[in-house]
């Protein structure tokens, strides 16, 4: 049986809990990831900070069912709204609750992790659970198809 | 975890064509006379520690701009771990061009990289908990543009502070600044100025007296590149490291193979520096001998530990 180890991505890049919206935005625009983790200064993994979460606190409630002739004033709010948080800490906007897949599972733990739950992004730890990298939908779709050629 | 640092990575492209004429137009149309591939002094030795067995291994710096997310992909494809500040200017290509009538070898060596102070704070605070679970960091190669001198200094300063110790391969002012920091392990690399703490380094005299100088300014042990040689100084004496009948096919990857075995020695063994040194001798050859320009296993270096000479000067 494959382990995550085999498929996943090695990489760290990732956020503090005391580090600001302002720069976990930046550091998403810069790595093109919609999601980031939040770790300790012992690079521990605690949760994850998506933009989603931080576009939903800025956003009118009823934007996008507007008019759009409201669109303008709607987005210019949101720009304002953003320019008031954006100073404040990741850990007040992060999920803590999100599930973290260690390297030895196994792919098929993957599989059943992934479609009991919305996630695309599963970050990978260690045995100290300490951030490993991540492991996306498309490697596990990579694997079945492998898997599917062995058959 | 194993963590060797990279700040001015490249990608590295080799160009194998039958004749290097200038004004001409060439083609090339086979894959094989193309080689992409990441590079940088640091990052060739994470390779080479993954080759050596090492299961946790990450490269820390920065990677520049869209080809910088090229750059790291090649990497990871090596299982090693990424840890890299991505900017805003574009990543180095260096361009290697290689003929064979006559042999020619023409290298372009990109030093435009940039970096914005911002990165380098942000640097500063990821490698401080990136090197958490590491315990000797092996530190190599030049600063890109944009980033002050005494860089190096404050990361063997924040070694310090968590108690781990540092390998460092460093030039010019970047070296000097970090010396004070006492830097356990010290490999000048002066080939393009021929200076070792800013005086001019040509007689073997001068060899001596600059691995000296090193130690006085607060290096614990000093490993100076001599010709073909090393000299090896430690706090009482100075070795000499030769090889015994050295075939020379391929500079490229010995001096990170040496780095890296050096390290690998330690963590097997202890730190024993003459042993370590010699080893790593045995792993440089390793690679100046063949073509590729990683280590590939255990084997080859210790089947070449016999061909490794130290012996210590009376100087």
């Amino acid at each position: 049986m494959e382990n995550v180890k085999k498929y996943m991505v090695r990489n760290l890049n990732s956020v503090c809990e005391d580090d600001t919206l302002d720069s976990a935005i930046r550091y998403m625009h810069k790595y093109e990831m919609t999601i980031l983790p939040v770790v300790d200064s012992e690079n521990r993994f605690l949760g994850t900070i998506y933009s989603r979460n931080i576009l939903k606190n800025i956003l009118p409630e009823e934007y996008g069912y507007l008019e759009s002739h409201r669109l303008l004033y709607d987005v210019n709010q949101a720009a304002e709204n953003l320019k008031e948080i954006k100073g404040k800490r990741v850990k007040d906007y992060m999920s803590t609750n999100t599930i973290a897949v260690r390297e030895t599972d196994t792919m098929d733990n993957i599989a059943d992790v992934m479609l009991n739950n919305k996630e695309s992004y599963l970050y990978v730890i260690n045995e100290a659970d300490k951030l490993r990298g991540y492991i996306t939908r498309a490697d596990l779709l990579y694997y079945l198809l492998e898997v599917g050629k062995e058959k | 975890m194993i963590t060797t640092v990279t700040l001015n990575p490249a990608i590295d492209r080799e160009y194998f064509v039958t004749n290097h004429v200038p004004k001409n137009h060439q083609y090339i149309y086979e894959e094989k006379d193309i080689k992409v591939y990441p590079g940088g002094k640091g990052l060739i030795s994470a390779i080479d520690f993954k080759n050596l067995g090492y299961p946790d291994v990450q490269n820390m710096g920065f990677a520049g701009g869209r080809q910088g997310f090229f750059f790291e992909r090649m990497v990871q494809e090596y299982e090693v771990t990424t840890n890299y500040i991505h900017t805003e200017n574009e990543i180095r290509n260096n361009v290697f061009i290689i003929a064979k009538e006559p042999v020619t070898y023409t290298h372009f060596n990109d030093y435009t990289y940039q970096v914005d102070p911002q990165d380098v704070e942000e640097f500063v605070k990821r490698f401080r908990r990136g090197i958490v679970d590491s315990d000797f960091i092996l530190i190599a190669g030049s600063i890109p543009a944009g980033i002050d001198f005494n860089i190096y200094q404050r990361l063997v300063k924040i070694c310090n502070e968590l108690g781990k110790e540092v390998y460092l391969q460093a030039s010019g002012k970047a070296l000097n600044l970090a010396l004070p920091e006492k830097p356990k392990v010290i490999v000048p690399y002066f080939k393009h100025t021929r200076k070792i703490l800013n005086e001019k380094v040509v007689e073997f005299e001068d060899y001596i007296r600059a691995g000296r100088r090193l130690l006085e300014e607060g290096a614990q042990y000093v490993i100076l590149p001599f010709h073909c040689d090393r000299l090896l100084f430690t706090k009482e004496e100075v070795y000499s490291l030769s090889p015994v009948d050295f075939c020379l096919k391929n500079w490229l990857g010995a001096g990170d193979a040496y780095n890296a075995a050096f390290l690998d020695y330690v963590f097997q063994k202890g730190f024993d520096f003459i042993e370590a040194n010699k080893y790593a001798g045995a792993a440089a050859l390793s690679v100046a001998e063949r073509k590729a320009i990683f280590i590939t296993d255990r084997s080859q270096i210790v089947n070449n530990l016999d061909r490794i000479i130290i012996k210590e000067l009376e100087v």
